[in-house]
């Protein structure tokens, strides 16, 4: 692994501790803009057949083991970005090509 | 700006899936022709930063919050195609692990804060190509940020009301209004948010957003 990767990397997990991990355990907890479109309006009754996925592990980003506090919101989040993370660097390394020619 | 399961008709959600699909399937077709190796980090790093930077709610006007949607970010640090396919996984992994947004409504919203708001960032990445950003450059990104957010508001609302989920005591004209007023703020905080982020991503890794340094010819000037 080169150092770039190696340093690019450290920053996604320094980002997923700081701003998934902490910060967000601090985040407003207010009805962001479409709940608040929903409860001013009143369009919150859902009309149709809908899935969601089972909370098997998570639930409102919280790691359930870990019960409703920071810790389990710290959980939640950096799991979540580092989730998010592997998933691209791997689709990413799987789908790049080497040389000078390509460009995106 | 994620909507929950069952706020769209079939025929809405079915749709929405087909375009995203779609533009995820031509995102990744490209990418598989032509993604750079030095863009992959960058990817991963992206990934991680607006997944968590989803997760920080912050208050505007009362009793409101907002949070960043950064697929505008996206679209500039990374071009459109790669930034439909990073939201995108995002969105998945919100929907499947996090129950944040309905599975049936993954393509809406993948449409909503991917495909929409990565073809105006990519539109906007241009600018960001030319040597030294000026005035007009930071003011079109921060205009930017607040039409992309305004641009998914507003098809937000368009899907609820083709689906038949807007209650019948407000007009289509008027859900609009109420949403983008709302969304006006949140937007300017992501234009404004989105200027601030490429600019440290410009100055830290100017090359893997880019490609490497130009080479200057003879004549001093970069090519």
């Amino acid at each position: 692994m080169t150092s770039y990767n190696r340093t690019t990397v450290l920053a996604g997990v320094g980002v997923a501790v700081v701003l998934g991990g902490m910060l967000s355990y601090f985040a407003s907890a207010s009805p962001d803009g479409l709940e608040k479109f929903q409860l001013d309006v009143g369009a919150a009754r859902p009309a149709h057949d809908g899935v969601h996925a089972p909370p098997v592990a998570f639930e409102e980003y919280k790691l359930k083991w870990l019960g409703d506090g920071f810790w389990a919101n710290a959980a939640g989040g950096i799991i979540g970005s580092l989730v998010v993370m592997g998933i691209l660097l791997g689709a990413g390394w799987a789908l790049r090509r080497r040389g000078a020619r390509p460009r995106l | 700006m994620h909507r929950g399961s069952g706020f769209l008709s079939p025929p809405v959600w079915g749709a929405m899936a087909a375009v995203s699909g779609a533009a995820l399937a031509g995102s990744m077709a490209v990418a598989g022709r032509r993604l750079d190796e030095r863009r992959v980090p960058l990817m991963g790093v992206m990934g991680a930063f607006v997944f968590a930077a989803q997760m920080v709610n912050f208050p505007i006007l009362a009793g409101t919050s907002g949070h960043l949607g950064g697929g505008f970010l996206l679209g500039i640090l990374l071009g459109a195609p790669l930034g439909v396919i990073v939201m995108g996984s995002i969105l998945v992994v919100q929907a499947l692990l996090f129950q944040d947004g309905g599975v049936e409504a993954l393509g809406a919203n993948i449409f909503v804060m991917g495909v929409l708001p990565c073809l105006l960032g990519g539109a906007v990445r241009w600018l960001w190509t030319r040597g030294r950003p000026g005035l007009v450059t930071h003011a079109v990104t921060v205009l930017g940020g607040v039409l992309a957010v305004l641009a998914g508001a507003t098809a937000v609302i368009l899907f609820l009301w083709w689906s038949k989920s807007l209650p019948a005591n407000v007009t289509l004209l008027q859900a609009v209004g109420v949403m983008d007023f709302i969304h006006l703020w949140i937007g300017l905080v992501e234009g404004l948010v989105t200027v601030a982020v490429v600019r440290f991503i410009l100055a830290v890794r100017r090359d893997a957003v880019l490609g490497p340094a130009p080479v200057p010819d003879a004549k001093g000037t970069a090519v």
